[in-house]
């Protein structure tokens, strides 16, 4: 504040002294007078007083007005006015509408030194924000204007404080849905100033739907036609989008690129091209050129020309570009702006170069458009917009390049002339009169070639016909015949670029180049001599051009050798010289200038000099050149070696890469395979689980099966046991046989000592009689017989039963047999259609079916064994019945002798009575009868034996 | 239909990760710190309708914490991320919670992200504690890592469903831009602001 006031005291312009201290007055009122009344009349006197004396009043009042706006906040009427006369205070808007000449610099000095003062203080701003969110309009009008005239003076400082304040940008956004006209276009205005530079609140103001709200209020508007809302609507958009990538990303994922597509929608009825209009017009082209331009990202450049494309906005453009009547300055920035829209976007380029000029015969707009180009009379601004257009066709768009390289070719020609072809209107602008034209043709013809090795050899092959009777000139030949001929300066810059841009990395082209024997002296003589100044950028052109003439040359040319032309400049012009000259171009003024960015844009035609893209070439080249010159010719030797081996390289290397491109392509293919593949697999593994599960069934099916076998087995064991009972008993009836046998034979033996008992009776005749014990044995073996048959009758009978059991089992195995083949017989179909899976199937099937054949012969065998079971048995049987027959016999003869033993015993008891009687008798007549007694003890003593022999069997 | 979703979170944590890995399916292991704000978009198909998200990622540092602010009005959803290897952002949800629930729509969907899941040997924050924050405060929470990007696109659309859910029970106001929701150019479609929140706090640095 201090400095101000020692202002005040020596005032600059030339108010009443009087007013000094009756704005103190006025100031005391304000401060402490109680009424409202009063204080907001004197806030009022010093509103009217704020104009004239405004240094006066900033300096006494300022304080006093924003206490007001703190304390008074309840009467709108009083912050009205307060807000105005701040507003006076701040705004040089009004000086600079009164005194448009008389010091502008001190009125800006007033206006942001007391904005200084009022933003010190961070809370008066903050309160300005919620001032501005009152509705009441005699508070928010001129708090809006306030607001935006403190941003005018101190942007940054401002914008920070804004920034930082909770909801502080939000809160202004609001202002666009004012439904007063005023209000909402004065915050545009508040806007355009918040957003200056200040990519944090272009977000956030983008965020708060600020492109929804002003493409809305641009429709409500009328588009171009409306008026200068609709040109701070476009400003304040341009804010928003210039540098600002998120808030382009935004605006194309919004699909915003889509509603800027009316706004070109200019009807062709040529009426109505106000001032108005053509502003509006203007800005809107700027702003589709902000989303493609040039220095963006790639990506988002790119994607934003998709867009223009997809959505009709550059075919849009295209129209206004053919329309008749359109003003020279919206026309010259619609091809500005179409030409970024094409600009290494190869759809827009190739929907460029199907553009039809709506004439008759309708002609392609690109030869439309280097008419103008090589036409004196129109536009100079023009003329480099389309330059441009060309330039911007022809970048990265080989197809392009050489469409218009092909109309200057002998074959393509137009031999009737009927109509005019791009290749013909670059030639003539080539060789015309006008440098102008010529500068600009001779750069376009550059961009045609621009990294288009291919094309600067096939351009070597144009010629062309000068005059009549004269043999027709090598294109080539023609533009250093040109050079040489001493034209303009800006004619000569052209046609050496185009000649460096031709040479470079062709030596097909710097051979024929160096054919002529003419260029080589007229190039070191124009480095050699000693000109002007205008002459030096000439003069350094040539030096690059001699340069590439070495630097690309492929020592094909005897006379030319790289170390000839080398020791050429060391006698002729001296490697210094050279060195010095060849660096005049990137010195120069307008190099720099043309460096900076691709549009071709210069102040007046004189300064037309350097190319964009050329002065890429040049910042590429000038080091290696410098190099090549400075070496010896050793080095250049070793140098021609190793290019040599580089180049051996380079052809390995592109061997490679060929190799590499096709295991490419290998690789491409077998991913392909991989992926049909895969997916083959997954169906397959669908099938294959499927398959499993029903294996798993398979399986269980199997496991149940074998559980069956086993028990089977079991059976069969015991078919076994049974045999080996069997065995055991066919042992047994053997034994029993042979029991049989000795039986008989103990009874023969028997029925032997019967007889000879018999005998011995009938010899002792008195009643002597052996007594055979073969009773008991006989009985013995017949209990015995009786119980192996018993046992025997058992086993038959247990033996039957598990033939039974087996045979029902056996039943049953070959009915699941049968089912297991049928499922088998089910599974097989789906079996064939999975290839991967068929051999395990069949693996498994093949198992499976072993198993099954296995089991099968298992249960063959056991019907075999079964079968001979039978049999054994019958033949058992049999033996049985046999031995039953016998047993039967052999009982009977058991009963009968035991019936003649009995026979016998009563025989024996009577003739032992007998015995004993004659015994008797014998005693009684005095006879010794020991002898009798001996003998038959000796036979029970045999008897006792034979028992003993059968209780042992 | 379009749903605008503004996401914004904290530094560090790898809100912009999330975001890269979300809408160019890559993963950008050294990001440059987050200046204010960075919009993302993407369509995704919810219930058969096109809906596209619209994304705004948000500088963690404290010092853009007032511009941060300024997103919340408008926004239909928030994610709020933390990082499971550092326990102070996980410390600082609460903070950054009352931020936003006190500046934006109450009907905001806020979805919690633990981030980094992929560092389970760095661990320091459990994932029960997570859920059990979630709960607390009514928040859907999920685990992601913008690395492997795993639960990315869940994490973006789950909330992304529950904004859709809401605008079919008539809980935004679909004429209200301010909720954050927009309807589409065909007339039928519905329009919604989705806004994404944040978590995390302000030290350090680090990838993402």
């Amino acid at each position: 504040v201090l400095p101000l006031r020692r202002r005040a005291g020596a005032p600059s312009g030339s108010p009443p002294p009087i007013s000094g201290a009756r704005i103190q007055k006025l100031c005391d009122r304000v401060a402490s007078s109680t009424l409202l009344d009063d204080r907001r009349d004197a806030v009022r006197a010093l509103k009217s007083l704020s104009k004239k004396y405004r240094l006066e009043v900033g300096i006494q009042a300022m304080e006093h007005l924003i206490h007001v706006l703190q304390t008074d906040r309840s009467d709108s009427e009083i912050i009205g006015y307060a807000l105005d006369t701040l507003y006076n205070i701040i705004s040089n808007d009004l000086e600079e509408e009164e005194q448009e000449e008389n010091v502008p610099k001190q009125a800006d000095d007033l206006g942001s030194q007391f904005t200084e003062i009022f933003i010190k203080q961070q809370e008066n701003v903050t309160l300005l924000l919620t001032l501005v969110e009152e509705f009441d309009f005699h508070v928010r009008w001129p708090g809006v204007k306030l607001l935006t005239s403190l941003l005018k003076q101190q942007g940054p400082q401002v914008q920070q404080i804004i920034l930082v304040s909770p909801m502080g940008v939000s809160r202004l956004m609001d202002l666009l849905a004012d439904s007063r006209e005023v209000i909402r276009n004065d915050g545009v205005l508040l806007l355009q100033q918040l957003t200056k530079s200040n990519a944090a609140i272009q977000k956030i103001v983008a965020f708060e739907n600020a492109f929804e709200r002003l493409l809305d209020i641009i429709t409500e508007e009328g588009n171009s036609d409306g008026g200068i809302v609709v040109e701070d609507c476009l400003l304040l958009l341009q804010n928003l989008l210039k540098n600002n990538n998120s808030n382009q990303n935004f605006f194309k994922e919004g699909s915003y690129i889509q509603r800027m597509k009316p706004w070109f929608e200019v009807g062709d009825d040529n009426c109505g091209w106000s001032a108005q209009k053509v502003t509006n017009l203007h800005l809107m082209l700027q702003l589709v050129r902000v989303l493609v331009s040039p220095t963006n990202p790639p990506g988002a450049t790119s994607s934003c020309q998709k867009a223009m494309f997809h959505c009709g906005l550059l075919q849009q453009l295209c129209t206004i570009l053919m329309a008749t009547g359109v003003p020279a300055d919206i026309l010259t920035e619609t091809i500005n702006t179409v030409s970024e829209v094409i600009r290494g976007c190869q759809i827009n380029q190739d929907y460029f170069a199907s553009v039809n000029a709506p004439s008759n015969p309708p002609r392609p707009a690109i030869v439309v458009l280097l008419m103008s180009m090589v036409n004196e009379r129109q536009p100079f601004v023009l003329r480099c917009a389309v330059l441009y257009c060309f330039q911007c066709f022809l970048y990265k768009n080989q197809k392009g390049q050489g469409e218009i390289v092909s109309t200057l070719l002998p074959s393509t020609i137009d031999a009737t002339g009927n109509s005019v072809s791009a290749g013909q209107l670059l030639c003539g602008g080539l060789f015309s009169t006008d440098s102008l034209s010529n500068w600009c043709a001779a750069v376009a013809l550059a961009h045609a070639l621009q990294e288009n090795a291919p094309l600067k050899e096939q351009l070597l092959r144009v010629q062309l016909a000068t005059s009549i009777g004269n043999p027709p000139v090598s294109l080539l030949q023609q533009c250093t015949n040109i050079l040489s001929q001493g034209s303009k300066v800006q004619t000569r810059v052209g046609l050496l670029m185009l000649l460096c841009t031709w040479l470079s990395n062709c030596s097909i082209a710097v051979t024929h180049f160096l054919h002529n024997p003419a260029n080589i002296p007229f190039l070191t003589g124009q480095i050699a001599e000693n000109l002007g100044e205008e002459e030096q950028l000439v003069q350094g052109l040539c030096a690059l051009l001699l340069g590439i003439s070495i630097y690309y040359n492929d020592n094909s040319l005897e006379n030319y050798r790289k170390e000839k032309l080398k020791q050429l400049i060391e006698k002729r012009i001296g490697r210094e010289n050279f060195i010095e000259k060849l660096g005049f171009i990137s010195k120069h003024e307008l190099y720099s200038r043309a460096a900076q960015k691709p549009q071709p844009s210069f102040s007046s035609p004189d300064h037309m000099m350097f190319d964009h893209e050329f002065t890429k070439l040049v910042k590429e080249l000038e080091g290696v050149i410098s190099k090549a010159i400075y070496k010896s010719s050793e080095e250049d030797k070793k140098e021609e070696e190793v290019k040599k081996t580089l180049e051996q390289h380079d052809n390995i290397v592109t061997h490679y890469k060929k190799v590499i491109r096709e295991q490419d392509q290998e690789l491409e293919e077998l991913k392909q395979q991989i992926n049909t593949l895969k997916s083959q697999n997954e169906q397959l593994q669908t099938t294959v689980t499927q398959q499993v599960s029903q294996i798993q069934q398979h399986k269980d099916q199997y496991n149940l099966l074998k559980v069956q076998l086993g028990k089977d087995n079991q059976h069969h064991n015991s078919h076994g046991e049974t045999f080996q009972m069997n065995g055991i008993q066919l042992e047994e009836v053997s034994k029993l046989k042979e029991e049989l046998e000795e039986w008989k034979n103990k009874h023969e033996l028997l029925q032997g000592q019967l007889r000879e008992k018999e005998s011995v009776i009938e010899k002792l005749k008195s009643s002597q009689l052996e007594m055979g014990t073969t009773e008991q044995s006989s009985q013995a073996g017949k209990s015995g017989g009786s119980e192996l048959n018993n046992e025997l009758q058992k086993e038959l009978e247990t033996l039957r039963s598990q033939i039974q059991l087996q045979s029902t089992e056996i039943s049953k195995l070959q009915s699941e047999n049968q089912k297991l083949q049928l499922l088998n017989a089910a599974a097989d179909p789906v079996l064939g259609d999975c290839g991967a899976t068929t051999a395990k199937n069949s693996e498994v099937e093949g198992r499976l079916l072993q198993e099954v054949k296995e089991l099968k012969n298992e249960v063959k065998a056991l019907s075999e064994e079964k079968a001979s079971l039978k049999q054994h048995l019958d033949s058992s049987n049999s033996t049985v019945a046999i031995l039953q027959d016998q047993k039967s016999k052999l009982q009977q003869e058991v009963a009968e002798s035991k019936k003649e033993q009995d026979d016998l015993l009563v025989l024996l008891a009577d003739q032992d009575q007998k015995l004993s009687a004659l015994k008797n008798k014998l005693k009684e007549l005095g006879e010794p009868v020991e002898d009798e007694d001996d003998i038959e003890s000796g036979d029970q003593a045999d008897e006792d034996e034979d028992g003993e022999e059968e209780e042992q069997d | 239909i379009k749903i605008i979703v503004i996401g914004k979170w904290r530094l560090g944590v790898g809100k912009s990760c999330l975001l890269l890995q979300f809408t160019d399916k890559r993963f950008q292991p050294v990001h440059d710190l987050t200046i204010g704000v960075e919009f993302g978009a993407r369509m995704i198909t919810i219930d058969g309708k096109q809906i596209k998200l619209q994304i705004w990622d948000t500088a963690g540092q404290e010092s853009f914490r007032s511009i941060t602010r300024s997103y919340y009005r408008g926004a239909a959803g928030a994610l709020l991320v933390y990082d499971i290897t550092r326990r102070d952002t996980f410390n600082h949800l609460t903070t950054w919670l009352e931020d936003a629930r006190q500046h934006s729509n109450s009907n905001m969907v806020i979805m919690l992200i633990g981030n980094k899941s992929d560092l389970e040997s760095r661990r320091e924050v459990k994932k029960e504690e997570g859920e059990a924050f979630a709960r607390e405060h009514g928040l859907i929470f999920m685990e992601t890592s913008a690395k492997t990007a795993s639960n990315v696109e869940e994490a973006f659309i789950n909330t992304a469903k529950e904004i859709y859910e809401k605008i079919q029970e008539g809980v935004f106001d679909i004429n209200n831009e301010a909720n954050g929701i927009k309807i589409g150019p065909q007339h039928a479609a519905t329009n919604a602001t989705l806004a994404g929140s944040q978590g995390g706090q302000q030290a350090g640095g680090g990838c993402c």
